[in-house]
């Protein structure tokens, strides 16, 4: 058998429920295996935004990402855990794909949806691309 | 607020990738104390389904029975308790309804990512792909 321990456990944030679920699954998976847990935020930079609102848009995108993360941080501080955290911008499944390989994650836990408008009632859209083309494990947590 | 994986479901093929998962299953059951409920499906067409006799295929079904035993082999030596189940039908469809059943209070799901079903995706399996929509528990996939 392999020796995966699940040395570090990748978590992508987007401030919705699903996400915070996701986080309280992998707490556990840090309790049990002694894991490091990376924090991931990514600011969609794809999607056509108007022009001329574009910089503000991105501006209270990043407030709300560093917000996000620093509760998450804050949170499993309390719990005794420390976490390591990054704030991206891009395409949102690339950015992960990319800090995945980078810190040789070994598994990523991804809510089921997200906060994304058009694939809400089955899986997310980004859950799903994850899925899809990740080289390591993943945990669609419900 | 902790939830415990204490059952957890692996669904065997008998592809290497389905061996992961398995081993997988036994290393996450081994920290929670939990059991592994493995469950082996063996394909049968719409129309056989429909025909008693569509299920007095004895051959295969020794296959999936030996690979259950198997299974129970390398789940007994970790220590681990296996139940085995055979099914004949939709494997995708028998996977993700055995997992939603309430009287089976599964956990945890853990699959391959690709199996040895005809229409290989290529990324994902398609009977992978299916389980990971249609389930309600969650789905750890194996690469």
């Amino acid at each position: 058998m392999t020796a995966n321990n699940f040395k570090k456990v990748l978590v992508p944030l987007d401030g919705s429920t699903y996400s915070e679920k996701a986080l309280k699954r992998a707490c556990e998976f840090v309790d049990a295996f002694n894991s490091e847990i990376i924090l991931i935020y990514v600011i969609e930079k794809s999607i056509p935004i108007n022009l001329l609102d574009r910089k503000e848009y991105l501006e209270i995108l990043r407030k709300f990402g560093t917000k996000v993360l620093d509760k998450s941080k804050t949170d499993l501080s309390k719990k005794g855990m420390s976490a390591k955290i990054f704030l991206k911008e891009g395409n949102i499944v690339n950015e992960i794909e990319k800090l995945a390989k980078k810190e040789k994650c070994d598994l990523i836990v991804v809510g089921n949806k997200g906060l994304g408008s058009v694939a809400r009632f089955l899986l997310g859209s980004v859950s799903n691309k994850i899925s899809q083309s990740s080289s390591c494990s993943v945990l669609i947590v419900k | 607020m902790a939830v415990k994986t204490k059952k957890i479901l692996v669904p065997l093929d008998g592809s290497k990738n389905s061996l992961r998962g398995l081993d997988m299953a036994i290393h996450l059951a081994r920290q929670s104390q939990g059991t592994i409920t493995a469950l082996a499906v063996k394909s049968v067409p719409g129309i056989y389904a429909i025909h008693p006799l569509g299920f007095l295929d004895f051959s295969s079904m020794t296959e999936v029975k030996k690979l259950l035993a198997d299974a129970k082999l390398r789940a007994a030596k970790k220590g681990i308790m296996l139940t085995g189940k055979a099914i004949a039908g939709d494997p995708g469809y028998d996977i993700a309804r055995f997992a939603n059943n309430s009287k089976n209070r599964i956990d945890l799901v853990v699959i391959g990512a690709r199996g040895r079903s005809a229409a290989k995706e290529i990324f994902l399996g398609s009977v992978s792909n299916y389980v990971l929509h249609k389930s309600k528990k969650p789905v750890l996939v194996v690469k």
